[in-house]
């Protein structure tokens, strides 16, 4: 039996890395062509393409450092996405474990949050911003993290993880007399440690990567947020030179950097031998 | 779904704790209520309102500065008989969400390989999400050169390797551009789908494959036997946001053909937005809005129909 | 318990704090808001503006906003919504006439009746862009115009002598340039009716002067697109010209194999960054037959919904003076529409830089035969209306007789609700 599965799990394993290796290339070519070109200066648009960087240097990123205020805006956005992440997984959390109860009205507050997701933000623009003028929210950190203090598709998350727990260990923990909030606290969230990285992981990019938003209420200069500062520093004229690819990166890398801390979550499965084929 | 036990045990009246408070199983619906609050405020103010200021708007005339006239449903009206472009824009749409499905599977296929302990799982799963955080500006302009004539890698490899003899335009092709928008547009949400799957197939518990191995189920039925249903709420979530992401990614397409050539890649967000923003007609981009919304809530009812209501929810013990 | 009121509580602390705006927003007694379009990289000299005239005027501050093209719509509309429009703004194109038509813009025409020694500051067809409906609404900034530019050598080895003389002449010139995919001989923006000159040449009117009507569904109209689109199938004008924004053409125009661009005067200095091969001897400057050009300036105006006009219009005043226009004629290697800067920086370039003066000099030449710039309230919708039609058309979608009449059915239509 054990010979078997080894004899046949080779050519399948290959099978599987070659895939991976398929789908990696696919994804990373406009990547190499980003870096490529936000390391030299040529002209995009000469025919052949040149495959490899002529002359590469990094003054395009350096350039960013000096002509905007830089930390400032770094650190606006780090509190607005700090503020915007927090906000997510408790909020989600709470909201997703309510949809897992059943009362009154829950199919139509389902279907409420469901059709929330369905109106783009285009469309909200005038009344979102009259909204927060009203509160007194403009130019603040939290006027620009409140759109986003809460997602469906986070909330979703959270409601499918929670329902995967199994109820005994539920039921279990209400008959010690556990509350409602220490149930979510002490059973299902250690339980569902891949949504929390989800949530951290999708509300940190949405956050960070805002720009309409940050756009329109942000009056004082100094209160703007890294991609805003940073699209206002690359060149007057339309750009796709190396300086916009530069600043892709940089927008970019924080990003990743939290994806990186937060995806060993998805590691959970691996010991538990999970699906093959 | 989960009741409690003893939830309708009152307490007799003239007892400190009596009247509405009383019962658990009221306090349970207060907690839950509480729960909710957070969330709903941020949706009812960034949300319902501005959906309600669409509709309102819709049945009127109005622009920035002038007084509002009620004018009954002549915008839907001209939207129906007069606007072309309309109808351009929704058999786009339409044929956006269609294209998420085979973007779904692939994601799932990549889930279902790097879920595992193979080697470099993390760098695989690292490489595919990698897209997913660079802004849709950025997305966009990125493509916009790769398919372009001259200077773009995909026709240089296109010439280079003698599949073609003259330049694809992809995205001023009339034919090719919607595609190629759509190709870009999965290039960049792959990696969305894949941590929504990997989620979902997390939370599978590995003892349903181990009584179904000894019971000698092969691996495509240990797939769709188990593997699928299991991942119903999940892939309800991303079918959900293969439709959103009809306009969601405004800026990937504005910025790669601004609805171009022609309106080959006109989508219904993108003309919410021109006739918003650019042609400053409010009253009619609300019409829009409410028309896109509508259309989009049928699908989404329809969705949670098929994946059995409650979001895709499974019985679980 | 107790954690959770600690956590409650410090939630809500924090939330608190966040809330109020930081830094401090000082007091002024008099403040305007200034937004420009995408002039960012004028920090320096604008910053410079800003102090001379708050020092010249105590207790007056300015705020200064820039904001891109495609982001200045959504931001100026909601401000305007949200009862806070900018006091001063800068708009290009006709976007001032849409703002003016939407009644968001000051009505400068008393204002410059009063004060006759500003009104004859401003060339007079280039203030003229921005008269709607009989009212001045806007000053010039800077301004811009289509003129054509050519690459010698390419002109030199197809064995031509010189810019072409008409629009028959721009096909053939185009045509000898040719040679498959590797060069091509012509190629315009299309952005703002940049391209109307095309047209313009050939006699095609695009509405009645009364700009009620349309005028372009002509035999002649027909036949001028139905050459173009041929052209365009045939590579002698490139298809980026149709489909291209500002980037491809100019950036295939640095690369250096296309015979021909027409654009307005700041590409020049876009593709002579691209393009290694623009020197003086290389690049050629010249009118489009018939000094036909569509303009493309930018304009100052004043927000009716201003608390401060009158401060608003004295910092107008000091935008434009010979003082300022001279320094940002200077900086940008622009033409402001200001008479004596324009002069002072043309003599002054004529020496330093002979092909930026070249390029410049025709900016302010034939200013009469200026097109593309029909004073439309509703500019967008008749652009929505007519152009992707007739890109369709030049790009072989569509025959040239049915998309002008599909695109005349479509401006009638915006036409009559203007």
């Amino acid at each position: 039996m054990a010979e078997s599965t080894i004899r046949r799990a080779t050519p399948l394993l290959a099978l599987r890395h070659l895939a991976l290796v398929v789908v990696s290339f696919v994804m990373l070519v406009p990547f190499y062509w980003v870096l490529k070109t936000a390391i030299t200066n040529e002209n995009i648009y000469a025919y052949p393409p040149g495959i490899l960087p002529r002359e590469p240097h990094l003054y395009n990123f350096v350039d960013v450092w000096y002509l905007i205020p830089f930390p400032r805006y770094l650190a606006n956005s780090i509190i607005v996405s700090t503020i915007a992440v927090i906000g997510n997984v408790v909020f989600n959390a709470l909201a997703g474990y309510a949809l897992t109860r059943d009362f009154p009205g829950r199919r139509a507050v389902l279907a409420l949050f469901l059709s929330c997701m369905l109106i783009p933000f285009q469309a909200a623009i005038i009344p979102a911003y009259l909204v927060t003028a009203k509160m007194g929210l403009l130019n603040t950190y939290f006027g620009l993290a409140f759109p986003l203090l809460s997602t469906i598709v986070c909330i979703f998350v959270f409601k499918a993880a929670f329902e995967a727990v199994p109820r005994s260990l539920i039921d279990a923990a209400r008959i010690d007399g556990l509350s409602e909030w220490r149930i979510i606290v002490r059973v299902l969230l250690p339980l569902s440690k891949p949504a929390i990285a989800t949530n951290v992981i999708l509300s940190f990019i949405w956050s960070w990567n805002n720009f309409l938003w940050p756009l329109l209420i942000t009056r004082d200069p100094l209160m703007q947020t890294l991609p805003l500062g940073l699209a206002r520093f690359l060149s007057y004229m339309e750009d796709t030179t190396g300086a916009l690819y530069a600043f892709a990166v940089m927008v970019l890398l924080p990003s990743i950097l939290v994806f990186l801390m937060a995806q060993k979550e998805f590691i959970r499965g691996l010991t538990s031998g999970a699906t093959k084929g | 779904m989960t009741t409690v036990a003893g939830a309708g045990a009152a307490i007799p009246a003239g007892h400190p704790r009596a009247g509405w408070w009383g019962t658990q199983r009221n306090r349970q619906l207060a907690l839950i209520a509480c729960f909710l609050l957070p969330s709903l405020v941020v949706f009812v103010l960034y949300r319902v309102l501005p959906l309600g200021w669409n509709v309102v708007l819709s049945f009127q005339a109005w622009s920035p500065l002038k007084p509002a006239q009620w004018i009954g449903l002549e915008n839907y009206v001209e939207m129906w008989s007069y606007d072309d472009v309309f109808w351009v824009a929704l058999r786009n749409t339409l044929i956006f969400i269609a294209a998420s499905p085979l973007a779904i599977a692939a994601a799932l296929g990549i889930a279902l390989l790097v879920n595992s302990d193979l080697k470099g799982a993390t760098v695989y799963r690292t490489i595919v999400f990698l897209s997913y955080p660079l802004m849709a500006v950025a997305v966009g302009i990125i493509w916009r050169w790769m398919y372009d004539e001259r200077g773009g890698i995909i026709n240089y490899a296109l010439r280079a390797s003698g599949l073609v003899d003259r330049p694809i335009g992809f995205l001023q092709d009339f034919d090719w551009a919607l595609p190629s928008v759509i190709f870009a547009e999965i290039w960049q949400v792959l990696g969305f789908y894949m941590i929504i799957l990997l989620t979902g197939l997390q939370s599978i518990p590995q003892n349903l494959y181990e009584a179904a191995r000894i019971d000698g189920a092969p691996a495509w039925a240990r797939f769709f036997r188990i593997t699928v249903p299991m991942l119903r709420p999940s892939l309800f979530l991303c079918i959900v946001v293969g439709i959103l992401n009809s306009f969601s990614s405004f800026d990937l397409v504005y910025i790669m053909t601004n609805g171009g050539p022609g309106h080959a890649t006109e989508l219904l967000i993108t003309h919410i937005y021109k006739s918003a923003f650019v042609e400053t007609k409010f009253d009619y981009a609300a019409a829009l809005t409410v028309v896109q919304f509508s259309l989009l809530v049928v699908l989404t009812i329809a969705a949670n129909r098929a994946a059995g209501g409650n979001a895709g929810a499974v019985e679980r013990d | 318990m107790v954690t959770r009121r600690t956590l409650l509580k410090t939630a809500a602390a924090a939330a608190a704090t966040s809330v109020f705006p930081t830094p401090a927003i000082g007091q002024a007694s008099k403040k305007i808001t200034f937004l420009t379009w995408n002039i960012i990289d004028q920090k320096e000299l604008i910053e410079g503006w800003i102090k001379r005239f708050q020092a010249a005027r105590p207790g007056v501050e300015v705020e200064w906003l820039d904001k891109k093209g495609p982001d200045f719509g959504p931001f100026y509309q909601t401000q305007l919504t949200a009862g806070t429009p900018p006091d001063v703004i800068n708009t290009q194109g006709a976007l001032g006439l849409e703002y003016a038509a939407q009644g968001a813009l000051l009505d400068l025409t008393p204002l410059l009746a009063r004060e006759a020694a500003i009104k004859s500051r401003f060339d007079a067809n280039y203030l003229g862009n921005w008269i709607y409906e009989g009212h001045n609404y806007m000053l010039p900034f800077y301004i811009t115009k289509t003129l054509l530019f050519y690459n010698k050598p390419m002109f030199a080895k197809a064995g031509l002598t010189g810019p072409p003389t008409s629009f028959d002449e721009i096909l053939s010139h185009a045509q000898k340039m040719t040679s498959g995919e590797a060069s091509t001989g012509f190629m315009t923006l299309n952005f703002d009716w940049l391209y109307w000159p095309l047209f313009a040449m050939n006699g095609v009117q695009l509405v009645t002067p009364d700009l009620k009507k349309t005028a372009f569904n002509t035999p002649k109209a027909v036949e001028v697109l139905d050459k173009l689109a041929k052209a365009t199938q045939a590579n002698a004008i490139n298809k980026i010209s149709w489909t291209g924004r500002w980037v491809e053409p100019n950036g295939a125009f640095g690369a250096g194999n296309v015979g021909m661009l027409h654009a307005h005067s700041p590409a020049y200095f876009f593709f002579k960054g691209q393009g290694s091969w623009v020197t003086p001897e290389t690049l050629g400057v010249a009118h489009m037959p018939g000094f036909y050009a569509t303009p493309n300036s930018h304009g100052l105006g004043i927000s009716k919904g201003s608390k401060n006009p009158e401060l608003a219009w004295d910092f107008l005043k000091f935008v434009t003076d010979n003082g300022q226009a001279g320094e940002l004629a200077e900086r940008r290697k622009l033409v402001t529409g200001n008479i004596a800067v324009d002069k002072a920086s043309l003599a002054k370039l004529e020496k330093e830089d002979p092909t930026v003066y070249a390029v410049l000099k025709t900016q302010l030449e034939h200013t009469d035969k200026m097109t593309g710039n029909w004073r439309f309230g509703n500019d967008s919708r008749v652009k929505e209306a007519f152009w992707p039609e007739v890109q369709s058309a030049l790009l072989g979608r569509k025959d040239a007789k049915s998309a002008l009449a599909d695109a005349e059915r479509r401006m009638s239509r915006e036409l009559a609700r203007a």
